[in-house]
């Protein structure tokens, strides 16, 4: 049993949230599955979904004591999916200038730059969830042996495409903006574009494979 | 032809927000006032949803190429039409080669100028706003620059000259308490409510951040989460950020309150240094708030037609 809690947050928002921050990849692919029945309903305005939660927002606030008990009723008949998730690939050009942190990561990780190359597109990735920036994706979960807290000092400018580590996440950045990710390559691959029906590439619950391309160190 | 002559600290295309695409990362921006900008457009007879410009701060200036009314609402920036002055609130009349200014106040931060037939913007994912952080919206998907042009349709007859009470702004903020305060220490619910705030040079569009002598820090974390404006965060060193309309849709900080939706529009004014109070609120006294501010909208709409 998982447990759970599901509250009004302010006037018109319902969270529905794990107690814990970490959950097992099985409550949170439940978690995903929760996030599509509620996106089906018209009764919200945004559904949001985060690594061990999902929040909506009201149309009609007042009926936010219907909701709190149907969201828990929803989470109880929500089973994790057997549907085989999207996979995207991302080609990466790794270090160089593409990635200006390699040098300096291989020298605090103690391996090598090709080590951190290899670690870094062998695991087949989830996107937990995306915010921060538009199509910005929390990518789960990094190597061990490649997990560090953030940069000290922020960057103030993290160009558009960069690929990054920081703690057990991995992500690329849909465009230009300040940052304090270490930065290991570059993909070219349009992530976000406001312009298109579905803007974002990659989605809750999507799979991310990363792969090193000639033009970078692979 | 409106033609930004100066665009002083910040001025930007907002209606009333992106809607939708927060799953996406995407921010929902809009006027930080919105009953100031339903009215502007209430007053010279726009669509609901027709995008102004929201003016920050003032020391703005726009001369029109062609007659048009228009409207000013929100704070006072001290507006002047070719060196008369205007009062918040009111519709006006504009001949071709007018010159609108828009000076500073020590009280008020934000204008709206609404235009008789709308700006024309396109929209992009739903909305015409400028998103500033993610460069799409709006004009250009960026703040309005000197030497921009925004194009409107042209009206010679001038309407009379009608003027709108608008809801007063505030230092006092109703609030609901937070989800994460039994995580938070002993009393920071209640130290919030009782500290006198004052709004930090850190306020802009996506939040406020507040200072005060007596800060209570903390090294509570929660996983990140769906967060919106109103949200009130509050980060170990204890100086609570309140989220804002350009906020990012999910945060790590925990909430200790969140602000009511009527009184949200209260920070479009409150400036660097002005002095903040919350109160508590309840659930059911947020939803009345809301009520009388959408009477006050529904009261002038119907004095206004049937004049």
């Amino acid at each position: 049993m998982t447990d759970k809690h599901c509250y009004l947050l302010g006037e018109h928002t319902i969270v529905f949230t794990l107690t814990t921050q970490n959950p097992a990849r099985n409550a949170q692919r439940r978690l995903f599955a929760l996030t599509a029945k509620l996106l089906q309903s018209d009764a919200f305005f945004e559904v949001v979904p985060a690594k061990a939660s999902v929040t909506v927002y009201l149309k009609n606030p007042q009926d936010h004591p219907f909701w709190i008990a149907k969201i828990n009723a929803l989470w109880d008949e929500c089973e994790v999916t057997s549907d085989t998730p999207t996979t995207h690939t991302l080609t990466v050009k790794y270090g160089r200038n593409f990635g200006p942190d390699l040098t300096a990561l291989a020298n605090t990780l103690q391996i090598t730059e090709k080590q951190i190359v290899e670690l870094h597109s062998s695991i087949l990735y989830q996107v937990e969830f995306i915010g921060f920036l538009p199509g910005f994706a929390y990518l789960g979960t990094l190597p061990k042996a490649l997990q560090l807290p953030r940069k000290e000092t922020p960057r103030t400018h993290v160009p558009k495409g960069s690929v990054a580590i920081a703690q057990e996440l991995t992500a690329v950045y849909p465009s230009a903006s300040p940052g304090g990710w270490h930065l290991l390559g570059q993909c070219d691959t349009p992530l976000f574009d406001p312009l298109r029906a579905q803007p974002s590439v990659l989605m809750p619950g999507d799979q991310v494979k990363f792969m090193p391309s000639k033009e970078g160190l692979c | 032809m409106l033609n930004i002559i100066k665009s002083g600290v910040l001025s930007s295309i907002q209606d009333l927000g992106r809607v939708g695409y927060r799953h996406l990362g995407v921010s929902q921006c809009g006027a930080l006032d919105p009953i100031a900008f339903q009215l502007a457009n209430l007053l010279v007879n726009n669509a609901q949803n027709t995008p102004v410009i929201e003016i920050t701060i003032g020391l703005a200036q726009f001369q029109f190429t062609a007659p048009v009314n228009f409207a000013i609402t929100g704070g006072d920036l001290s507006a002047k039409l070719n060196g008369q002055p205007l009062y918040s609130g009111w519709r006006y009349f504009a001949n071709a080669d007018d010159t609108l200014t828009f000076s500073t106040s020590k009280s008020a931060q934000r204008a709206y100028l609404a235009i008789q037939g709308g700006i024309e913007i396109s929209e992009v994912l739903g909305a015409k706003s400028t998103d500033i952080q993610a460069n799409f919206g709006g004009f250009n998907g960026r703040a309005l620059n000197a030497n921009d042009q925004l194009t409107f349709t042209p009206c010679p007859t001038p309407l009379s000259r009608i003027g709108v009470q608008q809801p007063a702004y505030t230092n006092e903020v109703r609030v609901l308490k937070g989800p994460h305060c039994d995580k938070l220490p002993d009393g920071a619910f209640e130290h919030l409510l009782k500290t006198t705030w004052h709004v930090s040079e850190l306020n802009n569009r996506m939040g406020s951040r507040l200072t005060a002598k007596n800060t209570v820090q903390h090294n509570t974390t929660i996983a990140s989460q769906g967060v919106h404006p109103g949200v009130i965060q509050l980060p170990p060193n204890g100086e609570p950020i309140v989220l804002l309309n350009d906020c990012q849709t999910t945060g790590g900080y925990p909430i200790i309150a969140t602000v009511i939706n009527a009184d949200l529009r209260l920070f479009s004014q409150l400036g660097t240094q002005q002095i903040v109070q919350f109160v508590q609120s309840t659930v059911s006294q947020a939803y009345s708030a809301s009520e009388k501010l959408s009477a006050h909208l529904a009261q002038f709409t119907l004095a206004k037609n049937n004049k």
